[in-house]
């Protein structure tokens, strides 16, 4: 009886004494990801908009896009990444929405002459900045209040909150007797600032024969930049003293392999149209494959044993489902009419019941080969390489059946080589996780790389995108392909997501947020000025209504009084969905400018997919009810205290 | 007396309203030496941290700090004067990073311009290492203090009061929610502290705790001051006697015995 207590207790112990913790298990690459708050959101933004690019029209045009971006970007985007902020610093506010269009109608008081007892007519140089600073006020006075009363700050924010409401009708009627003020237009000093707020660029006054390529380029480097970084977080390196195969061929691989993908981009570039795709694909496959192989081969240290191939239960069982779902897919699929797209994805229909049921057999299926996956992990690299290959294959069946069966190009072209390339990278992974052995503790020197070329990959993921999407290739001009107008705003709301990264995740004024909303005495023990972070983070939340009121007032020339009213809601949810905790002390910022893009794919793709746009607060309930739980686990997972 | 102790305290009394919180505290701590301060619930052990942290404000007596008088009105003023206080419970931000907890308040930066950013490379491997010296290895600064044990996370806080220069290092029942081993482990942090040369000022209510890391014992009682004295001048027996109020846990004592006979006979039986 002793002898078990003692035991227990000593594994209960610090293990300060050992020099490694075994209890520790080291997680891979993948695992470490999914533990950042933002991937549950990125994951939502990149299916939503799969889903919505299969069923609908406008998705994935640059029209579409352009409309999604802008609904994305004012006033929700960028609400929504400042009040994560606040949330993380432990606090929200409900007068944020009602701020937006108060924001908006006092710049355009201040700035005309205008009803019976007229305007302040001052000029915009006058009028933005005083509008600035009465912002903060704002957001100054409700932080103060906050931390001198230790009222919830629900409750000031909603005095706040009605306030505003009752000041922004009252105002309008009382000055120019109506319940919306403009005309921002008659403004001296209109013009400077339009540019600023609410210039544009279409895309077909920009042309770029060239665009494709470059595309095309920035996708393959990219393409490598994340394999390299994640065989640098997976793989353990070489040591210097097992370093003994000759670089020369090495060298010569990777050159092969390089070789192999100019090809590929060659073939891909000279033969527009379905069939070359295929060619071009597999050369590109095959060349980073070989490329990665030569390079690894010097830098990762050789796979040890691989193990046996051992399907215990779960493995079966999950591999059995995931399989059984794409089959059943299949069949359900041969059985449409591929030529009748008329209520393709409207579920109460004979089409719409099949397509339904299609997408649902493919997640699920793809979920359980997922599972199946993680437990072959743990049995041993030869089964995880095994469930790994029936995904590869699966996938690219896939993507031949829909391009045999398909009528839209869409799906032929676009959809099946994407698919293909899945299958490729799956096919990349396995034969890497073959040849390298994985790292089993932590190494901060290959993770920092390892991050930072992640990071270098999403800014040339969105520098590719964007180029596609800001130029015309003058083919299309003669297609008489429709405009698109991108805004500023969208830059705005890039910009403000960025700085708002870089404070929250890189300053102190960012720790010190996190502090006191996940401990606000324990943070104010060591030093942490708390009244004045909490203070300073409502301030950002009005400059951010600030902002979205004069993006909204260069739009729409007129503010309505009630613009912005009932929004702050949506704000909260955005924040949430990225994955912020409601009661505070963990989020991001990112997080906040993901869930915005969820909401603005899902208000803009169900109306597209022709379902009425009442389903939207459906949607919006079902995402904030299964984003709440996600985080609640993410919660007692980080909080479960050992004693 | 020719060399001013480094932290002094004389006469020492707070009153809230008609309330008598502590009423003549007198004690002193040099470096290199842990002073606990002993005494049941309601004794004034919190009334006097608070004092010393600077989150109150004495209403009668000095503070003399390595014999210059001082007066601390703000925590971050007692903590810029040296004295650091670990609080029993509110020592951490457990939804936050190792890392980022041991720096709070206080991260390193670089810059560029106007550009500030934490130097998160350096502030990583600096908490690392300041573990390690006090004997825990993480491997990951990155997990989550909330992942920790109670001990651990103790030691983190105490390890941060080290590297920020603390002279004075005061610990509000650092023992008292944890278990046996684990109260161990803390014990032997504060030894490795006071090695250090910080002097240590230790809170608790547990006699046993005490005896073995203290070199002076104050012992408080219903907010008097029961005497300060060296650990030559006083044995476990007296100090548990002393917190008590004497004669009344003399008289508890008895009725245990009484009643413990019987329990007593009956482990020995079942241990064998």
């Amino acid at each position: 009886m002793n002898d078990v207590m003692g035991n227990t207790s000593q594994t209960d112990e610090d293990g300060n004494d050992s020099a490694q913790d075994e209890r520790l298990t080291y997680r891979g690459i993948f695992q470490r990801l999914f533990i950042r708050p933002e991937i549950g959101a990125l994951i939502g933004v990149v299916g939503l908009w799969v889903f919505f690019w299969a069923v609908t029209v406008p998705f994935g045009t640059a029209g579409g896009t352009a409309s999604l971006v802008d609904f994305a970007s004012t006033p929700l985007g960028i609400m929504a990444v400042a009040v994560s902020l606040l949330m993380v610093g432990g606090e929200f506010d409900l007068s944020a929405g009602a701020m937006t269009g108060a924001m908006g109608i006092l710049v355009i008081m201040l700035s005309l002459e205008i009803g019976e007892r007229g305007g302040a007519g001052l000029n915009l140089w006058f009028a933005i900045p005083i509008s600035f600073a009465f912002a903060l006020l704002i957001g100054f006075f409700n932080g103060q209040l906050v931390e001198r009363t230790k009222l919830p700050s629900f409750i000031i924010t909603l005095a706040t909150f009605f306030v505003l409401i009752g000041a922004k009708l009252g105002f309008s009627k009382l000055i120019v007797d109506q319940v919306q003020v403009g005309d921002i237009r008659n403004a001296s000093g209109y013009e400077f600032w339009r540019r600023i707020f609410a210039s544009q660029w279409q895309r077909n006054d920009h042309q770029w024969s060239q665009r494709d390529v470059v595309f095309l380029i920035l996708i393959c480097i990219i393409i490598a930049l994340v394999l390299f970084a994640v065989a640098e977080m997976q793989f353990s390196r070489r040591t210097e003293t097992s370093s003994s195969t000759s670089s020369g061929t090495s060298l010569i691989i990777s050159l092969t392999g390089v070789a192999g993908v100019i090809a590929g981009i060659a073939v891909l570039h000279s033969t527009d149209g379905i069939s070359g795709n295929t060619l071009g694909s597999i050369l590109i496959g095959v060349g980073a494959l070989l490329g990665l192989t030569g390079f690894g081969r010097k830098r990762f240290q050789p796979q040890g044993s691989i193990g046996a191939i051992s399907l215990n239960s779960s493995v079966t069982r999950w591999l059995i489902a995931g399989v059984g779902g794409i089959i059943a897919a299949v069949v359900i699929a041969a059985s449409m009419d591929a030529s009748n797209t008329a209520n393709l994805f409207f579920p109460f229909t004979h089409q719409g019941l099949r397509a339904t049921l299609f997408l649902a057999c493919i997640g699920l299926g793809y979920a359980a080969l997922f599972i199946s996956l993680a437990a072959a992990r743990r049995v041993s690299v030869a089964t995880r390489s095994l469930v790994l290959l029936v995904m590869a294959i699966s996938m690219a069946g896939l993507a031949f059946f829909v391009r045999s069966q398909s009528t839209s190009t869409k799906f032929r072209a676009d959809g099946f080589s994407v698919m293909l390339g899945v299958a490729a990278v799956m096919v990349i992974w396995l034969a890497l996780g073959l040849m390298f052995s994985e790292r089993a503790s932590v190494d901060a020197q290959a993770d920092r790389l390892g991050s930072r070329l992640l990071a270098t990959a999403g800014v040339l993921t969105c520098a590719a995108f964007v180029i596609r999407l800001l130029f015309t290739l003058p083919s299309e001009i003669e297609a008489e392909i429709i405009p698109a107008k991108f805004s500023v705003r969208t830059l705005w709301f890039a910009g403000f997501t960025a700085v708002a990264v870089f404070v929250l995740g890189k300053t102190r004024f960012g720790s010190w947020t996190f502090a006191v909303g996940g401990n606000k005495e324990a943070a104010r023990q060591v030093g942490v000025p708390a009244a004045r972070t909490k203070t300073q983070l409502f301030m950002i939340v009005s400059a951010a209504a600030w902002l979205v009121g004069m993006l909204l007032a260069f739009r729409l020339n007129t503010i309505q009084a009630n613009t912005g009213n009932g929004e702050e809601f949506e704000y909260i949810i955005a924040a949430v969905v990225g994955g912020t905790l409601l009661t505070g002390g963990y989020g991001t910022a990112l997080g906040g400018a993901l869930g915005a893009i969820i909401i603005a794919e899902a208000t803009l793709g169900i109306p597209s997919a022709r379902w009425n746009s009442d389903w939207r607060f459906l949607f919006l309930g079902v995402t904030l009810l299964l984003a709440v739980l996600a985080n609640r686990s993410i919660r007692t997972k980080a909080e479960s205290m050992r004693r | 007396m020719a060399e001013p102790h480094l932290l002094e305290l004389e006469n020492i009394s707070k009153y809230y309203g008609n309330i008598i919180a502590l009423k003549g505290v007198s004690t002193f701590v040099n470096a290199g030496e842990v002073m606990c301060v002993l005494g049941d619930n309601g004794a004034g052990k919190s009334t006097l941290i608070k004092i010393l942290a600077g989150a109150h404000q004495q209403s009668e007596g000095s503070i003399r700090l390595n014999g210059e008088e001082v007066r601390f009105d703000s925590p971050r003023n007692a903590l810029a004067s040296g004295i650091a206080t670990v609080y029993q419970d509110l020592a951490m931000v457990p939804l936050m990073s190792v890392w980022r907890n041991f720096f709070l308040g206080s991260e390193p930066t670089r810059s560029l311009g106007p550009l500030k950013w934490i130097d998160k490379a350096q502030a990583k491997s600096i908490a690392r290492d300041e573990l390690l010296k006090m004997g825990i290895d993480i491997r990951d600064t990155e997990q989550p203090v909330g992942t920790l044990s109670g001990g651990e996370r103790q030691s983190v806080a105490i390890a941060r009061a080290g590297y920020f220069g603390a002279k004075v290092l005061i610990l509000d029942e650092p023992t008292s929610a944890l278990g046996v081993k684990q109260s161990g482990v803390v014990l032997k942090r504060i030894v490795e502290a006071r090695n250090q040369g910080l002097a240590v000022i230790f809170i608790t209510h547990n006699p046993r705790h005490a005896y073995p890391v203290g070199n002076r014992f104050l012992i408080l009682n219903r907010g008097l001051s029961m005497g300060s004295y060296a650990k030559d001048e006083i044995s476990i027996d007296d100090l548990t006697q002393l917190m008590a109020g004497g004669a009344e846990l003399e008289a508890l004592e008895h009725e245990l015995e009484a009643a413990g006979a019987i329990t007593q006979a009956d482990m020995t039986t079942s241990t064998d």
